[in-house]
């Protein structure tokens, strides 16, 4: 699964993304092949590399809910109105980011990845923004169904 | 008078507080975690015997469910009461919990220990694991670091812990008032009601750093 960050057309659907929507991060967490574990294989606009190290946890924070419900979620204003504590989200600390919306990447119509923009203030992501992320999403479930 | 009964009545409400939260940890551990590891095998041996390629995917598919389920209640349970520290100690305990937190939070932490491993009394070892706990949980909300330092020093007479982050600092007079500093309060107090101290220093830019000290009777 190491070999992502080497898959041009991946990357290039990820900083698309970045540059179409206007915001300071994007994400590509991806379940590993063997195991449970969903770690983050990509980042753009990352701060530092603490995002290779998170395992995200099942159930948990923005990525771990997505995987666990498959619905999109969007955070407008971290860490206020948030559901559980501030520690269960990983990623919005690590990238000190204030605003994200994040949707599931599905294969055999198993939700086993996530796709997550963020922006380091206070943001609610319009409706043609969370379209764009939906569709960088489907471009990615067909570049990494063969991987998986 | 008054101040000892009251050190006695927060001794008292930590105890109480530990007591329920090492209950539901080996509930979540012990029960609800093996029931569901028992679905798991059985899921496995109905996949196995089944011919049907649409059942035997669904089966599966629930099969990986259960497990990422049992990771997250054993992960749970783990973060709510080691059973470590009760085993095999707290300095096991931290480089266990230590494991997690990098892999939660991305925050690379480096253990050094030095002396001979002192085994402690119940309520100190939860007490000095809890306030680290905290001093960790304080580091991802608030330093900005991807590295920390802890040490351990073990002398005949004393345990000394030194976590340093090298984060963004505070100014610690500027705190007063905040979550922040209700929390290093709460650190103090907690090594004060077991017997040790808490000290700690900050600098704008250089970081924060957390000296604990406990006493060790024989």
């Amino acid at each position: 699964m190491s070999e992502i960050r080497e898959l041009r057309p991946v990357l290039e659907v990820c900083d698309r993304l970045m540059a179409e929507a206007g915001c300071d991060f994007v994400g590509l967490a991806i379940q590993n092949t063997v195991g449970p574990d969903v770690r983050w294989h990509y980042a753009a606009g990352n701060l530092n590399d603490k995002y290779e190290r998170i395992t995200v946890r099942f159930g948990k924070g923005i990525a771990g809910k997505i995987i666990s419900s498959g619905s999109a979620m969007m955070l407008a204003d971290f860490p206020n109105d948030i559901f559980g504590k501030v520690t269960d989200y990983p990623i919005m600390l690590a990238e000190k980011l204030v605003s994200s919306y994040a949707v599931p990447l599905f294969f055999n119509a198993v939700p086993k990845g996530v796709l997550l923009i963020g922006k380091r203030e206070s943001f609610t992501f319009p409706e043609h923004v969370q379209y764009q992320v939906k569709d960088a999403a489907e471009a990615l479930e067909q570049l990494l169904k063969e991987h998986l | 008078m008054e101040a000892k009964s009251n050190q006695q009545i927060s001794s008292y409400i930590i105890q109480s507080q530990e007591e329920e939260i090492k209950r539901i940890s080996i509930e979540l551990h012990e029960g609800v975690g093996q029931n569901l590891y028992s679905i798991l095998t059985g899921l496995q041996f109905i996949e196995s015997g089944s011919q049907e390629p649409q059942l035997k995917n669904h089966l599966r598919e629930m099969s990986q469910l259960i497990e990422k389920t049992i990771q997250e209640i054993r992960l749970l349970s783990v973060e709510l009461y080691p059973p470590v520290l009760t085993t095999l100690g707290l300095l096991p305990a931290m480089k266990s919990y230590i494991k997690l937190y990098t892999s939660t939070f991305g925050i690379l932490v480096d253990l050094e220990s030095a002396g001979t491993e002192k085994w402690l009394p119940e309520n100190s070892r939860i007490a000095v694991f809890r306030v680290c706990q905290e001093a960790l949980t304080n580091i991802v909300k608030y330093a900005d670091t991807s590295n920390v330092k802890i040490n351990f020093i073990w002398t005949e007479d004393e345990l000394k812990i030194t976590i340093n982050d090298y984060g963004k600092g505070f100014q610690p007079d500027e705190q007063e008032d905040s979550i922040q500093s209700s929390g290093l309060a709460a650190m103090q107090e907690r090594m004060l009601l077991t017997g040790g101290q808490c000290t700690i220093s900050s600098k704008i830019g250089e970081g924060t750093s957390i000296e604990l000290s406990l006493p060790l009777k024989d």
